[in-house]
């Protein structure tokens, strides 16, 4: 067994070798941890919206050892992660951190709020510190507006295609 | 003094709450590999997780130290609450799961339980034992069940 408390640590062994078979190979693994997630995730979103999150979110912060503030209101939730405890292990790591760790959170959330009509701005701030800002609003104008203020953007698989309007 | 603060800690000693939902992203990722770029993939991502990230549990192995990754196995079969006894001998040491707890969880929060989810055990405790004088074989004894023993190479 891999104890859960070192999953982060193998899932940067498999970004690694994701990363060598090219971009499409790692955002279709985060597609497939975003599928994975909906099982825990979608339905509080789909039933509760913002308060939903909220109570996902909350369970994450507890369980994952998170110093993670939570701010919901009528119209957003903004996650303050002060010390992310995944990207601290998959540097405090004997094996190599994957430069770009941070991106598989957007990978897996990005979709889902692509599904549910929500929009997400993920601010990463920086690869190599433990800490983000995440805020994902129902209005794409106030989403559009926030994204103008992140420091490091993430994006994610179908973002930009929705962005310049190429695809549906 | 408590024992405790007598031992060295684990090279990755944890403390906190666990979150076991990451079996089940453990399992997807399996089915996920192993769909996409076969089962040998798996096993070297395994071998590396061995080799890499436990590099200091190996280098124990390498040194002629096994009760490291006794300690090991105690330390997260306890946070995960799994149903376990190890049974330290002259020849060989023995870790018999009776429950385990990954392997259960994901049983109930995913829709099946990946037919390799147990690789990641015997593979990475072939990686970590690999070049040194044990061995540390897995033996699946059920569902969420096995034997892992660790002895001297022949």
């Amino acid at each position: 067994m891999i104890p859960s408390d070192h999953f982060t640590r193998f899932y940067n062994e498999v970004f690694k070798f994701l990363e060598s078979r090219g971009e499409e190979d790692l955002e279709l693994y985060w597609l497939e941890i975003s599928k994975n997630q909906e099982r825990h995730i979608l339905e509080l979103i789909e039933t509760k919206g913002f308060e939903g999150m909220y109570e996902y979110w909350s369970v994450i912060r507890d369980e994952e050892n998170c110093d993670l503030d939570l701010i919901v209101d009528d119209e957003h939730i903004e996650l303050h992660m002060h010390k992310c405890p995944s990207l601290t292990k998959a540097m405090d790591n004997d094996a190599e951190p994957m430069e770009r760790y941070c991106d598989h959170c957007a990978g897996w959330i990005g979709p889902i709020m692509d599904k549910t009509g929500y929009h997400l701005v993920y601010d990463a701030i920086s690869r190599t510190e433990p800490r983000c800002v995440s805020r994902i609003f129902k209005d794409p104008a106030k989403a559009r507006e926030a994204e103008k203020s992140a420091r490091l953007l993430m994006s994610w698989p179908g973002r930009k295609a929705k962005q310049d309007g190429s695809k549906p | 003094m408590p024992r405790q603060q007598l031992e060295k800690s684990l090279r990755y000693q944890e403390d906190g709450n666990v979150h076991l939902d990451f079996h089940g992203a453990v399992n997807t990722t399996i089915d996920f590999i192993v769909e996409r770029y076969g089962i040998e993939v798996l096993h070297e991502i395994f071998a590396k997780v061995g080799k890499d990230v436990y590099r200091d549990l190996r280098q124990h192995m390498l040194d002629g130290d096994p009760d490291e990754m006794v300690r090991h196995w105690r330390h997260f079969f306890d946070r995960e609450n799994a149903d376990y006894d190890i049974a330290v001998g002259e020849d060989e040491i023995v870790l018999t799961v009776r429950r385990c707890t990954a392997y259960h969880h994901v049983a109930k929060i995913a829709p099946a339980v990946s037919p390799y989810f147990c690789d990641q055990t015997s593979k990475v405790n072939e990686a970590i034992a690999e070049g040194s004088a044990y061995r540390i074989d897995t033996e699946i004894t059920g569902p969420g069940a096995c034997r892992q023993v660790i002895r001297r190479r022949a």
